[in-house]
């Protein structure tokens, strides 16, 4: 059985690594955060590149090759590692409050260098801390959340990719966003940013 | 600028999070900004979490490429491109 490619030339298979080797380092990024493990996401990125490399014939020149490309990779992930029984997570967002509030209460209370809470925030937590805290995500708020940080894709990209209609692209970013800043807000106050008045 | 033209600062805390993404109409954005540039307090809150933002996104981004992943990957394509010419 042969395989339908159009990459039967050197010329047009070194467009289609022109296109796709820039990616490889995000597009692993995105992988390590769906998959959360090192060794599948270097699996998956294998598997949707060769699966792009096939269906590059479908691929209109010209177009978003980095949205068509991350449309497969998702869509390996989805279909290899399915994504799992929608996960209990009892957060209400309404009732509460925004990090910011946090921050902003204990800047008020002791004294913060400078007038930077988002900064003291994120000087108290590490590269891994915050990869781990997006990967302790429920799986459709840290698939979301993944595209957002790692790639600069809009919220009609994000939907695209994930075949969402955009309103939950929205609502799911959101809420991932809080659940993710107040994981990290609880951290920074263990490791010493400074808590308010009365708390031990 | 009269009161119809920029939000309170409940109208526009709910849109912060789709203004830091750009995501609002330019009429949105318009008024979001007429606000902000009247209210300290708010415009604090958006500065907190534009910048908050900005820092996960970069320390989310340092990642290394494992160091023979692409080169896995052009071979498997090339094994690929071999295969299907026959």
């Amino acid at each position: 059985m042969t395989v339908d490619t159009p990459l039967d030339t050197p010329a047009a298979a070194a467009s289609f690594e022109t296109l796709l080797l820039p990616l490889l380092r995000q597009a692993y990024g995105t992988a390590l955060r769906l998959t959360r493990s090192a060794a599948d996401a270097e699996d998956l990125v294998q598997e949707a590149s060769l699966q792009a490399f096939r269906g590059f014939g479908s691929f209109r020149p010209g177009s978003n090759f980095k949205a068509w490309f991350y449309r497969i990779l998702t869509n390996c992930f989805i279909s290899r590692y399915r994504m799992r029984r929608k996960e209990q997570y009892d957060v209400s967002l309404d009732d509460a409050p925004t990090v910011y509030l946090s921050a902003r209460s204990v800047q008020d209370h002791l004294a913060v260098a400078g007038d930077d809470p988002a900064g003291a925030l994120l000087g108290r937590v590490t590269e891994q801390q915050v990869a781990a805290a997006l990967d302790a995500l429920p799986e459709e708020y840290r698939a979301v959340a993944t595209l957002y940080f790692m790639e600069d894709f809009s919220y009609q990209q994000i939907a695209e990719v994930l075949d969402v209609p955009v309103g939950t692209v929205r609502s799911r970013l959101h809420r991932g966003r809080r659940l993710l800043q107040a994981a990290l807000w609880d951290l920074a106050r263990e490791h010493g940013i400074a808590l308010t008045r009365g708390e031990d | 600028m009269d009161r119809l033209d920029r939000y309170t600062c409940e109208e526009a805390l709910r849109r912060l999070e789709d203004f830091v993404d750009r995501e609002l109409t330019s009429d949105e954005m318009r008024r979001v900004q007429a606000h902000l540039d009247t209210c300290a307090a708010c415009t604090d809150q958006y500065r907190f979490e534009g910048r908050l933002l900005d820092g996960l996104r970069e320390k989310i981004r340092r990642i290394s490429l494992p160091a023979d992943l692409q080169e896995r990957i052009t071979r498997r394509l090339d094994a690929e491109r071999r295969a299907s010419n026959g």
